[in-house]
């Protein structure tokens, strides 16, 4: 068994992806033995209105429940946000709320920013942080996002600290610090961008904050997914005990999926 | 999870079984004789079944070793070789470049270059060397090369100090003609103001072009197709210089590169690679949707077929 925590729907304004529709994601994780995916909306991402992209990830995922567990993505400066939410968590019951502040225009530590992590703590359900879409030296002239940082990520950590964190596609993370926030315990870390290997970060992270923090995450449809197919291999072959809470387990029981 | 070789062996055995054991550690092991007859066996799903024993050269990778004599601190060259091992990557071609544009004189290139040469004495089977030049030592750069050909170097690795249609660097590339030593340099195509910023004499596609234009006979690889920068312009770039060769290594683990790769510039011009994202490249290459020929000719043999034109 294998979940994906990290995989997005839809297209992406500069560049091609494959793999990006319910349908085609959906072969292509049959391909490669994954079981269930956490999905996310790009267009909800660029999208004056987020939500609109999220009504068509609930349409598109809705026949494949079983197979896909979407993440709503909210904008805290656009009009009528809570309700969006409330709609996303409430009536489709999403299992976590993605943040994208580098694209929407505010920082987590804003008005806005805190608004938004307050509401979604008060749902009890994780707030999803992707630090980076695609490596900003190869940026198009109108994408201007810059990379989440560990400072941001720890100063919300400390502010909400009943607040859970899905932490995707993040490099550079400093385990003790992440303790000394208290995200011990209350964080799920994809290892889409680590190493088990060579520069072991995982073996790292494992050690501060415990392998209930670590998941299986891909990045699709932005990159292949064989690379972490092998580094899930190779937890298996080092460390197999605790290959089933990082194929799966861990996410399960982080987002309350069935 | 600092393994001994004991431990690996250990685990590996638990992991593997006693017969990918022996995949996985022969493939390390017989760095002159491992079989040339291998093809991909695709399970059911997901990755190869043969995956670790599928054999690896990683034509662009480094030694961060930090002193070069009896006290130097091997963790990083170990826990490298311990990687390879894991991945079944046979052979290692390593530098040990100075970045960030620092013009550095002709003794502390020689320094970086000796803690290569202490890496391959430590582990000759599997690490190979490039020796890393600065074309503004003039005269100086040539004889390090020719120094580090002597010790076992196998080419020559630039990095961003000049643009390589620079004429400093043509003496470097007649050199590597004369020896018929391969040429492997730092490239991307930055679109980010900030990092450009601070690389702004790193060569593009279009300037492996122009050298590979003046110098045809010169066994050029443009470094890390993934390596940060615009990887499909950098691919398109190279589709006019049919003697430029293209490396996949590097951070970016974007889908389609490899297959972007061969679609424009024909399997034969790429060459497996990793750049120190081990993990990450091998997947790549056993993701793209190629011929289990093309894939054994990128993983390895094309890059053979460059060493076998070296000359004395």
């Amino acid at each position: 068994m294998i979940i994906d925590v990290n995989a997005c729907l839809g297209h992406y304004p500069f560049r091609a992806l494959r793999h990006n529709t319910a349908e085609t994601m959906l072969a292509h994780l049959d391909r490669n033995g994954i079981d269930r995916a956490v999905v996310s909306s790009l267009h909800a991402v660029f999208y004056r209105d987020a939500h609109r992209g999220n009504e068509e990830l609930q349409a598109a995922t809705r026949a494949h429940r079983n197979r896909f567990v979407p993440v709503a993505t909210i904008n805290p400066r656009y009009v009528g946000w809570e309700r969006d939410l409330a709609e996303a968590v409430e009536r489709w019951k999403m299992k976590a709320v993605m943040l994208v502040p580098e694209h929407h225009g505010y920082a987590l530590n804003d008005d806005h920013g805190r608004a938004a992590l307050k509401r979604i703590a008060d749902y009890g359900v994780p707030v999803a942080l992707m630090q980076r879409f695609e490596d900003r030296r190869q940026r198009h002239a109108w994408d201007k996002a810059e990379d989440l940082t560990s400072t941001a990520l720890l100063e919300a950590a400390k502010a909400f600290p009943t607040l859970k964190f899905l932490l995707l596609n993040w490099l550079g993370l400093d385990g003790a610090r992440m303790v000394e926030a208290g995200l011990k315990g209350r964080c799920l870390v994809d290892f889409a961008r680590m190493q088990v290997v060579y520069r072991k970060d995982v073996p790292r992270l494992i050690e501060t904050l415990g392998v209930e923090a670590l998941a299986f995450g891909s990045h699709l449809p932005f990159d292949y997914v064989a690379p972490s197919l092998i580094k899930l291999a190779n937890i298996e072959l080092l460390r197999p005990a605790e290959r089933e809470a990082i194929a799966w387990k861990n996410a399960a029981r982080f987002l309350g999926l069935e | 999870m600092k393994l001994d070789r004991r431990d690996f062996l250990k685990s590996a055995a638990a992991g593997l079984g006693a017969a990918g054991l022996a995949a996985t550690t022969a493939s390390v092991a017989s760095a002159a004789g491992a079989s040339s007859a291998q093809t991909v066996t695709r399970g059911p799903v997901g990755l190869p079944q043969d995956w670790r024993a599928l054999r690896k050269f990683d034509v662009h990778n480094h030694v961060f070793l930090s002193g070069r004599r009896g006290n130097s601190d091997w963790t990083d060259v170990d826990n490298l070789i311990e990687a390879a091992g894991v991945l079944g990557i046979e052979r290692l071609f390593c530098s040990r470049p100075i970045t960030a544009g620092v013009l550095a004189n002709i003794e502390a290139v020689r320094e970086v270059n000796d803690t290569v040469i202490a890496a391959m004495r430590r582990h000759p089977r599997q690490i190979f060397g490039y020796c890393f030049v600065q074309p503004g030592t003039g005269a100086a750069a040539l004889a390090e090369i020719d120094r580090c050909l002597d010790a076992g170097m196998i080419g020559i690795k630039l990095y961003n100090q000049f643009k390589y249609t620079d004429p400093a660097v043509y003496p470097i590339a007649e050199k590597c003609i004369q020896r018929g030593i391969p040429f492997l340099g730092h490239s991307a195509f930055l679109t980010d103001p900030k990092t450009l910023a601070l690389q702004p004499k790193t060569s593009h596609a279009l300037d492996f072009c122009a050298l590979s234009q003046r110098y045809p006979e010169l066994i050029l690889i443009m470094g890390h197709v993934n390596g940060g920068g615009d990887w499909e312009w950098a691919i398109k770039g190279l589709r006019e210089c049919s003697n430029v060769y293209i490396d996949t290594s590097g951070s970016v683990l974007e889908d389609d590169t490899i297959e972007a790769c061969v679609r424009h510039l024909g399997h034969q011009r790429v060459l497996f690679a990793t750049d120190a994202t081990m993990e990450g490249c091998v997947g790549k290459m056993l993701a793209a949707e190629i011929t289990a020929e093309q894939r054994e000719d990128i993983f390895w043999r094309n890059f053979q077929r460059i060493l076998d034109r070296r000359r004395a």
